[in-house]
């Protein structure tokens, strides 16, 4: 290593006003080392030396006394900043707005992410507890070339979980956990329909859910134990102490005594499992009757294995279990599904319980899409956006007031570098004000949030402490993000020219363009995506269904599938007969948004699927679905065997005459099946994400749990108290509920609604936001050609021509945001709009609607300033030259 | 005053420097004491002592003249002020007056 590199290297540590006398010194020794020791040594020397330097005395002298300075001029900046939010009030209430809008978006935004990645978490023995899933071969997939053409469902056979138990040791506990039973819980006088989880004893060891009351040991040990969560517990015993209490519980067609043996802590908001009451899984019938039959796959299995234990095992172990008690079924699927040779139809796999949340391929009640938190996290970085160019085009605009005090400050002494920390300094002064702003916001605004995203996320005073970390992160990073150009920009300012008086009173920041151009882009985009979700939202929830859905309310038999369901159905039309709000009764095995079932059945080899929906006859005349073909059921016998089709089944089997045609769905293999007795017209049984399939409607086909009542048109709640009464009068025992037909259907886009309603509130803010920046803008531009306006009215300008002349470029830029934003917005729609089965097609149209609406706005916006401005008097503009 | 100290290697610096007047730099410095007290001092603790001093206020500091021998650079000359002057004296004398404490008898005994 030669002299220059340890010089260069003294150059990079050692201030720069030491430098030269050292190196001078260092030199000089050098040159007598070399004459009196030679080259070798002399460099050796050196390099001591230098290294000698490499001293805190030496690399940090003067760094600090620059800091002193900083803090000296600290209450100057503070003051300084102050005066100018309080002199310019517009601009830093429109900062402040934007900017605390955006912070409270994000925070809101990060505290939604975090609670989705916080699904789960809360169980102790969370890292070893694993959801065992069916994996099965998906033709459709793999028709469509994905590469991973498995479907998983956590439905599994009764065996599979106390098969594992028995011969796999690793396996410490297993449950297997279903929720959607429901019966009808009565104590004393109260009676409401309850719905409960079946549960195994590992339940209580595995999960952490505490025991609040009652056998904290084993609380389930008979098929009449019930837990309760405190809530049901109030519900129907109020503040007696619920423990030991035994209440009757109807379902399945059975009336059982159920005694209460515990209190179980409700699941929290962020819990995968949900329950108000649990049962032993043996407590269920039908639980013990498809116990045996490893072909039923009915039941969600979890198991925790032992601490520490690779997972990889109980997937050897799953592979096992498959190969000794289901290769008989296999032949079966492999037939039924037809995978690619040497691909397996059906595998059994796991997923950790806490990644079940966001496994969107794989159905739970409550697991959602990882997709949403990316939209979400993409629309408050948007709005951030928009807000912090907003501060940076604003202060550039308005840096003309600021350039004398920049060039007196660097007359006085500032150094470039000072004069660039003081206006950072007032933008982290604006961003962290905005922050407390922003989290008042959150603090009044995460209810309404909750109920959008239907979320239950609460700000505990333990949970308010990284909430305020990050609104102060956000804050920061905004703060130097915003201030940072205008800081360098502005203290470029050649004091002498500033001071000399010889600017033009028009400053040319170019730089603000090309932001305003992208602020209007993503404005423009969030314009076009909401006008498309809303005409689509718009479009699915007016659509002619194919059948009448007002005035229907959904009454449940509260029977459970047994045969007292028809009989109750029968009964209450009966009742109702006479009822003059009552237009008819129909009984339906399943109404809309409320289940449904589909058969696979086999005809001439080939495989068909159809729903299927148990009616009675009166179920196609309240309904008003037209039939194309044949007739309704009528009274005779023989329809009891008959089915009526709908045009898309006639499709599939490629009928040209139906109606002498025979489905023979149950396959039958003596006679011909089902007779066809009538063609409906194509209607929508299921949501308009799906297309119309193959279905039929059959008078002998389970039973009618779900009764539809058809009113009268006029005081809707009055003739439902009247059907009330009559209902009570004949089932005092069974609670009365009921829902809306129409109200069904639409909930059926839950989600689609709730997101175009965030989308519409999003892009609310954002277009608030950017017109409020433009607005200053436009503003800024009227006042900066004030004597221009002034001179063309003296030569005759018309208010018109001025006007134009103002705007002109405003449209301009808004023009290319909407050129620039129209694919982008036009892919992502074409995304989103795919999941509907009945869509609208993005024409040009939804495109000028937005244009228009977007110009609209921005004219709106910038027009106050420029009237203002095309109206003064010239006079007064130009007589002070 | 009272309050500001020197240490013994600051002492004898700031001493160097008021021998040396308008030739008091770094290395000048460092020949100096290895000159008359026989110390091998290194440079670059001079030079953070030097600073030190001149933060004190008892040297101050400017570039001299440029010079063809040491590859042209300048040297940053240190001249005592009035402060350290007085510092030295002030050192000095509570030494002298301790030093007069000392029996002196003993060392005759001796």
């Amino acid at each position: 290593m030669n002299r220059n590199f340890w010089f260069r290297f003294l150059e990079w540590f050692c201030p720069p006003a030491l430098y030269e006398g050292i190196e001078g010194d260092l030199l000089e020794e050098y040159e007598a080392d070399q004459q009196e020791r030679g080259m070798r040594k002399a460099n050796l020397r050196l390099a001591v030396n230098v290294l000698r330097f490499f001293r805190p005395g030496i690399v940090l002298r003067n760094r600090f006394k620059f800091e002193l300075i900083n803090t000296i001029m600290f209450t100057n900046y503070l003051k300084v900043a102050s005066r100018n939010i309080v002199k310019r009030k517009l601009y830093s209430f429109i900062n402040a707005f934007g900017l605390s809008i955006a912070i409270a978006f994000c925070t809101l935004i990060y505290l939604f992410v975090q609670d989705e990645r916080s699904f789960d978490q809360f169980h102790e023995n969370k890292a070893d507890i694993y959801q065992l899933l069916t994996t099965q071969f998906d033709p459709e997939k793999f028709k469509k070339g994905e590469k991973d053409f498995y479907s998983s469902n956590p439905y599994m056979p009764a065996k599979l979980g106390e098969v594992l138990l028995e011969e796999f040791p690793a396996v410490q506990h297993m449950t297997r956990f279903n929720n959607y039973n429901q019966g009808v819980m009565r104590y004393g006088n109260k009676n409401f329909t309850q719905k409960f989880a079946s549960v195994d004893s590992g339940f209580f060891n595995m999960f952490s859910f505490s025991i609040l009351a009652g056998d904290r040991d084993k609380p389930l040990r008979k098929v009449s134990d019930a837990v309760l969560t405190p809530e049901v517990a109030r519900k129907f015993f109020g503040d007696e102490d619920p423990i030991g209490k035994t209440f009757t519980l109807d379902f399945d067609g059975r009336i059982v005594p159920m005694t209460v043996t515990a209190l179980i802590e409700a699941p929290a908001a962020n819990s995968s499992l949900t329950f108000d009451m649990l049962v032993m899984m043996d407590a269920l019938p039908w639980f013990q009757r498809s116990r045996p039959n490893w072909g039923n796959s009915s039941f969600p299995t979890f198991v925790q294995l032992l601490p520490n234990t690779d997972p990889q095992q109980l997937k050897v172990q799953l592979d096992t279990i498959m190969n000794k008690y289901q290769s008989g079924y296999k032949a079966g699927w492999r037939e039924w599904l037809k995978p690619p040779e040497g691909v397996e139809p059906r595998v059994f796999t796991y997923q950790n319980l806490t990644n079940i949340h966001l496994a969107k391929g794989v159905y739970w009640d409550r697991n959602s899409d990882p997709m949403y938190s990316w939209i979400l996290s993409g629309i408050a970085v948007l709005i951030l956006v928009i807000a912090c160019i907003n501060y940076i085009s604003l202060s550039l605009t308005t840096s003309a007031s600021r350039r004398v005090e920049v060039g007196v400050r660097k007359v006085v002494g500032a150094q470039k570098k000072q004069i660039a920390w003081q206006f950072t300094f007032e933008s982290l002064m604006l961003a962290l004000g905005s922050m407390l702003i922003g989290l008042i916001l959150v603090l009044v605004f995460l209810p309404y949030f909750n109920e959008f995203t239907s979320k239950g996320i609460e700000l505990t005073y333990h949970s308010m402490l990284p909430v305020i970390g990050i609104a102060f992160l956000i804050a920061t990073a905004v703060g130097l993000l915003a201030g940072s150009y205008p800081a360098v920009f502005l203290s470029g300012f050649l004091p002498a020219l500033v001071l000399k008086g010889r600017f033009t009173s028009k400053l040319q920041a170019g730089f603000t363009k090309p932001l305003v151009v992208f602020q209007f882009f993503l404005s423009a985009c969030m314009i076009i995506c909401s006008v498309i979700m809303y005409r689509q939202m718009n479009f699915i929830t007016t659509k002619d269904l194919g059948f009448d859905r007002e005035q229907i309310i959904v009454v449940p038999t509260q029977t459970g599938w047994n045969a007292q369901a028809n009989q109750t159905v029968a009964a209450l039309r009966n009742a109702l007969k006479t009822d003059r709000n009552v237009v008819s009764v129909a009984g339906v095995t399943a109404a809309f948004n409320k289940g449904w079932s589909r058969y696979g059945y086999k005809i001439k080899g080939e495989n068909k699927e159809a729903f299927v929906y148990g009616v009675d006859t009166d179920y196609i005349s309240l309904l008003n679905i037209k039939l194309k073909e044949g007739r309704n059921f009528d009274g005779r016998t023989s329809d009891s065997l008959g089915v009526i089709v709908n045009e898309a089944l006639v499709r599939d089997m490629k009928w040209t005459d139906p109606m002498t045609e025979h489905l023979n769905w149950r396959e039958d293999t003596v006679g011909l099946g089902s007779p066809v007795i009538g063609v409906m017209k194509d209607y929508h049984y299921m949501s308009l994400e799906h297309a119309v399939e193959p279905m039929f409607i059959s008078l002998d086909n389970g039973m009618l749990t779900n009764i539809l009542i058809k009113l009268t048109p006029g005081n809707t709640p009055d003739k439902i108290e009247s059907v009330k009464k009559a209902w009570l009068e004949l089932y005092p025992d069974r609670p009365f509920e009921y829902t809306f037909m129409d109200e069904d259907i639409a909930a059926q886009y839950d989600k689609h609604t709730r997101w175009s309603k965030i989308m519409g509130l999003s892009t609310i803010f954002a277009i608030l936001i950017a017109s409020l920046g433009l607005f200053g803008l436009s503003g800024i531009n009227a006042v900066n050609r004030t004597k221009e306006i002034g001179i063309r009215k003296v030569m005759g300008a018309k208010l018109t021509s001025i006007f134009v002349l103002l705007n002109r470029q405003y449209v301009l830029y808004a023009i290319i945001a909407f050129v620039l934003a129209i694919p982008l917005s036009w892919y992502a729609m074409n995304q989103w709009l795919e999941s509907f089965e009945f869509a609208i097609t993005i024409g040009w149209q939804l495109f000028a609607v937005s244009l228009l609406a977007g110009l609209f706005i921005a004219l709106a916006t910038v027009s106050y300033h420029a009237i203002k401005a095309a109206l003064i008097n010239p006079a007064e503009t130009l007589k002070h030259e | 005053m009272s309050k500001e100290f020197l240490g013994e290697f600051e002492e004898l610096v700031l001493t160097m420097a008021g021998i040396l007047q308008d030739e008091a730099y770094g290395n000048a410095i460092v020949n100096e004491i290895k000159a008359r007290v026989g110390r091998d001092v290194n440079l670059s603790a001079v030079h953070v002592t030097l600073y030190r001093l001149e933060d004190k206020g008892f040297v101050k500091s400017k570039m001299g003249g440029a010079t063809n021998v040491r590859g042209g650079r300048r040297k940053r000359i240190f001249t005592i002020t009035n402060a350290g002057l007085s510092m030295l004296r002030a050192m000095k004398e509570s030494r002298m007056d301790l030093w007069k404490l000392i029996p002196q008898l003993k060392m005759i005994g001796i």
